[in-house]
C-alpha cells in the first residue's frame, strides 16, 4: 500500500475517532486528523503548513459571521415577518406557483454572489418561515433551502466552480448561460415541486392566517424592507457596474444592510441579539478552519495528488463515475477546492469528448453539489440551523434532489456534443 | 472536552496562549519570506533602476521591483525579459537571474525583471503547501532561491471581489485572479496593485520602445498549453522562424497563438496595446500540478514525481514524463534557449530596421545548461 494512501486513511480514522468516540467538536476533530497525518507521514508537526491553510478560508469566515448578523438583525426587526404575510397572503392559492417563485428568491442571491452561503442566509431567512407555514416539516424546509442555494450557487451569471475550471486550463468564462440555466432552473422547479408540494396542496389561509404577524408590516411600512432592499441593491450595483461601484465585497455590504435593519423595524437587543448570532455561528467557522488544516495536509503529504491520479487512472465509464461522486464528495472540504483540484483534471481528461463550455459547465454544476455534504456542508448546516432543525435530519431529505441534479450533469456531460446549441 | 465544559474562562485563556504562542513563533517564518534573495549584476549590466521609474505610482509599494539594463556595445534594438510573473514558477526567476549575472549583449538593450510580481514572493498560497525557498547547488556551495505564490500578495491587496473584471475588455474571472499579474495587462494607473504594476511594465515597454516582449512561465505537466512558446498574431512570424532555431538545438517545443477572448495575459494585450512583438513561454513544473503528490524542495528543484509518472503511463499528460521528472535545469535550458533564439530571429528577420538587431553575445547553449545551471549562478562574492 502506498503511503500516500496510509496517511489519508490514518487522517480519517483520527478525525472519526475524534468526531464519533470522542465526541470532539468537528473542527478539534480535523486538527487532530491533519496532525496526526503530518505525523504518519514523517513532518512531525509542521505548525507553518497547519497555520497557513486555515487562511483560505478567512473570506468565507467574514462573509458568514456579517451574513448572520445581517439575518439576526433581518428576524428581530419584524421584516421577514411582514414578507412572509405579503408573500403568503398573496400566493396561497397556487402553491404550486408559490413553491418556483420560493425557490428562484433563494437561488437569487447564490445567482448573483457566487455563493450558496449568502443564498441561504439571506433569501434563504425570508422564505424558511413562509415554507413553514405552507406546511412543510422543518426537514422538509430546510432542504427545500439547501438545495435552492446549492442551485444559486450554480445558477449564472455568476458560477465561481465554473469560474476556477475554465481558469485552470484557460478557456475564457462566456457562453456559460445557456447550459447553468438549462440545469439549474429545471433542477429548481424538479426540487421546489417535489419537496413542498404533498405538504401544501390545499392550503388553508383561515389556519395559516392566524400564524402570520399581521401587524409589523402596517406599523413600519415599506421601510420594513430598506435593509433588504440595500443588500440586493448594493450585490447588483457592485457587480453590475464594476467601473463606477467600488468593490464593497460581501461582509460590507451584509454589514451596511444590518446597521439599516437596525432602525427599521421593531426594536431589539441589538448586541445581545449579535452575541447570540455569533454563539451559533462560531462552530461553523471553527469547522472551516480544521477543513483548512486538513487539506493542506492532504497536499503536503501527497494525498490530494494520491486522490486525483486515483481518480484520473480510471477507465472511461469509472471516470464518469468519479466524477458524479468523488467530485461532490470533496466537497465535504470545499466546494471551490474540488473545482480546482479534481474539477480541472476532470475537464482536461474530457477536453475532446463534446462542447467544452458544456463540458465545463456541467462539472460545474456537479461541483456545487459538495456544498451539500458533511462535515463542512455550508448550505445544508445553515439552512438547518434556519429552520431549528438537526443537519442530520435535513440531509436525507436532500437525497433525491441531489441525485437528479447530479443525473442531469451527468446527462450533460455524456450529450455535451449535442447540446452545443445551449452555447451562444 | 469536562474541563472545558466546566471551566470555560480557564480554557479560553489556555487556548488563547496556545494561539499567542503559535501566532508569535510561526510570525519569524512568515515575515521572512519579506527578505529577498540576493542577486548578482554582472559584467553585461550597466544600470539598475526600479520599476516605478516608468509609472510613480508604484514606488515605495511592495509592488516595485528591480529593472536590470544590458546595453549591448552597439545600439539596436530593445528586449524585455519578465521573470516572476508567477512567484510559484521559479524557472522564470532562474533563467531570469541568469541573464543579468551571465549575459553581455553585443547589439540593442536587454532589459530583465526578474522578479516581476515581486509581492508575489512573499508569501506562499494556502493549501499549496509550498515550500518558502529552494536549493540550486553551485560550484560555491548552493545559493536559495525564493519560491511564492501565483498572485500578488493580499496583505498588499485585500479583499478579493467574488468576481474579477478584467478593466478594459469587461472580461469576467474568478475573483481570485484579481491579483493574477497575467490577468492584469495592459494595468490601470488607478487600478489595484498588480493593475498598477501591469500598468507600469505596458508604460516600460512603450518608452523605451521596446521590440521584443518575452514573459516567462511554467504550467503544470496536465496542462495542454506546456513547453511552447505563446505568441500574439503580430509576433507569430518571429516566433516561427524562432521555433525552428529551438529545435535545431534540440528542444522540443510548440507554438501555440495568444486566443484572441482572453484577456489580460501578456501575449494578449501587451501584443494589442503596444507595439512590441509579445511572447510568453511555458515550461512543465509538476510541483505546481493537481497530480502532484509530496510538496517539498525536492520536488521543485527535481520535477521528479510518481503520480505524473503514473499519470503519464495513462495519457494524462501533455509533455513526455520519466523518471529523471522535468528537472529545473532543463526548464532554465529551454527558457534561455527560447530568449537567444529570439534575439537572433528577431536580428536575422531584419525586424528592427534601422534601429539595428538584438544580440545577446555568447550564451550557454541549450545541454549545457540542461546538464548543470550551478556554474552560471554562482554566488559572487
Amino acid at each position: 500500500m502506498q503511503i500516500e494512501c496510509i496517511v489519508f486513511f490514518v487522517m480519517l480514522g483520527v478525525f472519526l475517532l475524534g468526531n464519533f468516540l470522542l465526541k470532539l467538536p468537528v473542527s478539534l476533530s480535523m486538527v487532530a486528523g491533519a496532525v496526526a497525518g503530518t505525523l504518519a507521514a514523517g513532518d512531525g508537526i509542521p505548525l507553518r503548513h497547519l497555520f497557513e491553510g486555515t487562511f483560505v478560508y478567512l473570506d468565507t469566515v467574514l462573509i458568514i459571521a456579517t451574513a448572520m448578523i445581517f439575518m439576526t438583525v433581518v428576524q428581530e426587526s419584524g421584516t421577514l415577518d411582514a414578507l412572509a404575510e405579503v408573500i403568503v397572503s398573496r400566493f396561497y392559492k397556487v402553491p404550486a406557483v408559490m413553491l418556483v417563485l420560493l425557490m428562484i428568491i433563494v437561488m437569487f442571491p447564490g445567482m448573483v454572489t457566487g455563493s450558496s452561503t449568502a443564498s441561504v442566509l439571506s433569501a434563504g431567512a425570508i422564505v424558511a418561515p413562509i415554507l413553514l407555514l405552507m406546511g412543510l416539516p422543518a426537514p422538509t424546509a430546510g432542504a427545500f433551502l439547501a438545495i435552492g442555494a446549492v442551485l444559486g450557487m450554480a445558477a449564472p451569471p455568476v458560477n465561481i466552480p465554473a469560474m476556477l475550471i475554465t481558469g485552470g486550463v484557460d478557456m475564457p468564462y462566456i457562453g456559460f448561460e445557456g447550459p447553468l440555466f438549462t440545469l439549474t432552473i429545471g433542477s429548481g422547479v424538479i426540487a421546489a415541486l417535489f419537496l413542498g408540494l404533498r405538504h401544501c396542496k390545499n392550503l388553508d389561509y383561515r389556519v395559516i392566517g392566524r400564524e402570520l404577524d399581521h401587524e409589523t408590516g402596517k406599523k413600519y411600512g415599506l421601510k420594513l424592507y430598506l435593509p433588504l432592499v440595500l443588500l440586493i441593491g448594493l450585490m447588483l450595483a457592485c457587480r453590475l457596474f464594476p467601473n463606477v461601484v467600488p468593490t464593497l465585497g460581501m461582509p460590507l455590504i451584509f454589514l451596511i444592510s444590518a446597521a439599516v435593519g437596525c432602525f427599521t423595524g421593531r426594536r431589539f437587543p441589538i448586541a445581545a441579539s449579535i452575541r447570540e448570532a455569533m454563539r451559533t455561528t462560531v462552530p461553523v467557522l471553527g469547522k472551516l478552519m480544521g477543513v483548512g488544516m486538513f487539506i493542506q495536509v492532504m497536499t503536503l503529504t501527497g494525498v490530494r495528488g494520491f486522490i486525483v491520479d486515483s481518480c484520473l487512472g480510471l477507465p472511461a465509464a469509472l471516470l464518469y463515475l468519479a466524477i458524479c461522486t468523488v467530485m461532490p464528495a470533496f466537497g465535504a472540504v470545499s466546494s471551490y477546492g474540488s473545482a480546482s483540484v479534481l474539477g480541472v483534471p476532470f475537464m482536461l481528461a474530457l477536453l475532446s469528448t463534446g462542447n467544452q463550455t458544456v463540458i465545463a459547465a456541467s462539472l460545474a454544476f456537479i461541483v456545487c453539489m459538495g456544498d451539500l455534504m458533511p462535515p463542512t456542508a455550508l448550505a445544508g448546516n445553515y439552512a438547518a440551523q434556519i429552520v431549528k432543525e438537526r443537519y442530520s435530519k435535513v440531509l436525507p431529505q436532500c437525497a433525491v434532489p441531489v441525485m437528479v441534479c447530479i443525473l442531469m450533469g451527468l446527462a450533460f456531460l455524456l450529450n455535451s456534443g449535442s447540446l452545443g446549441f445551449l452555447v451562444p | 472536552m469536562t474541563i472545558i465544559m466546566k471551566k470555560p474562562l480557564l480554557s479560553a485563556a489556555v487556548l488563547l496562549l496556545a494561539a499567542a504562542l503559535c501566532v508569535v513563533s510561526l510570525a519569524s517564518d512568515f515575515r521572512s519570506m519579506q527578505e529577498r534573495e540576493p542577486i548578482y549584476p554582472g559584467p553585461g549590466v550597466t544600470s539598475v533602476r526600479m520599476l516605478s521609474d516608468w509609472f510613480p505610482g508604484i514606488h515605495g509599494t511592495p509592488g516595485d521591483t528591480e529593472v536590470y539594463i544590458l546595453e549591448g556595445k552597439k545600439p539596436g534594438s530593445s528586449m524585455l525579459v519578465l521573470g516572476g510573473t508567477h512567484a510559484n514558477e521559479p524557472s522564470g526567476v532562474l533563467a531570469a537571474t541568469l541573464l543579468v549575472e551571465n549575459a553581455q549583449p553585443e547589439e540593442g538593450t536587454l532589459y530583465v525583471i526578474t522578479h516581476t510580481n515581486q509581492t508575489g514572493f512573499t508569501c506562499t498560497d494556502p493549501q499549496e503547501a509550498a515550500p518558502m525557498r529552494f536549493m540550486i547547488d553551485t560550484p560555491a556551495g548552493p545559493r536559495w532561491f525564493r519560491y511564492g505564490s501565483r498572485a500578488s500578495n493580499p496583505i498588499y491587496q485585500w479583499p478579493d471581489p467574488e468576481i474579477y473584471v478584467h478593466a478594459s475588455s469587461g472580461q469576467q474571472l474568478s475573483g481570485s485572479e484579481t491579483r493574477n499579474l497575467n490577468r492584469a495587462y495592459p494595468g490601470r494607473p488607478d487600478g489595484t496593485l498588480t493593475e498598477k504594476i501591469a500598468y507600469a511594465i505596458t508604460e516600460l515597454i512603450r518608452t523605451e520602445k521596446i521590440a521584443v516582449e518575452v514573459d516567462l512561465h511554467e504550467a503544470s505537466p496536465e496542462y495542454p498549453t506546456i513547453n511552447a512558446i505563446v505568441a500574439h498574431e503580430n509576433a507569430m512570424g518571429l516566433a516561427s522562424d524562432s521555433l525552428i532555431n529551438m529545435q535545431l538545438e534540440g528542444m522540443e517545443i510548440s507554438l501555440e497563438p495568444s486566443p484572441k477572448n482572453l484577456h489580460g495575459l501578456s501575449h494578449r494585450e501587451i501584443g494589442d496595446f503596444t507595439d512590441a512583438y509579445a511572447l510568453l513561454m511555458e515550461t512543465s513544473n509538476p510541483a505546481q500540478g493537481r497530480l502532484r503528490g509530496r510538496t517539498d524542495e525536492h520536488l521543485v528543484v527535481t520535477g521528479q514525481d510518481k503520480f505524473y509518472l503514473k499519470a503519464f503511463g495513462y495519457g494524462r499528460l501533455y509533455v513526455p514524463y520519466d523518471e529523471n521528472g522535468h528537472p529545473i535545469s532543463q526548464r532554465v535550458a529551454r527558457h534561455v534557449t527560447g530568449i537567444a533564439a529570439f534575439a537572433n530571429s528577431y536580428t536575422e528577420m531584419n525586424l528592427g530596421g534601422e534601429r539595428g538587431g538584438i544580440n545577446l553575445g555568447t550564451l550557454p547553449g541549450y545541454e549545457e545548461l540542461e546538464s548543470d545551471i550551478g556554474p552560471y549562478l554562482c554566488p559572487k562574492a
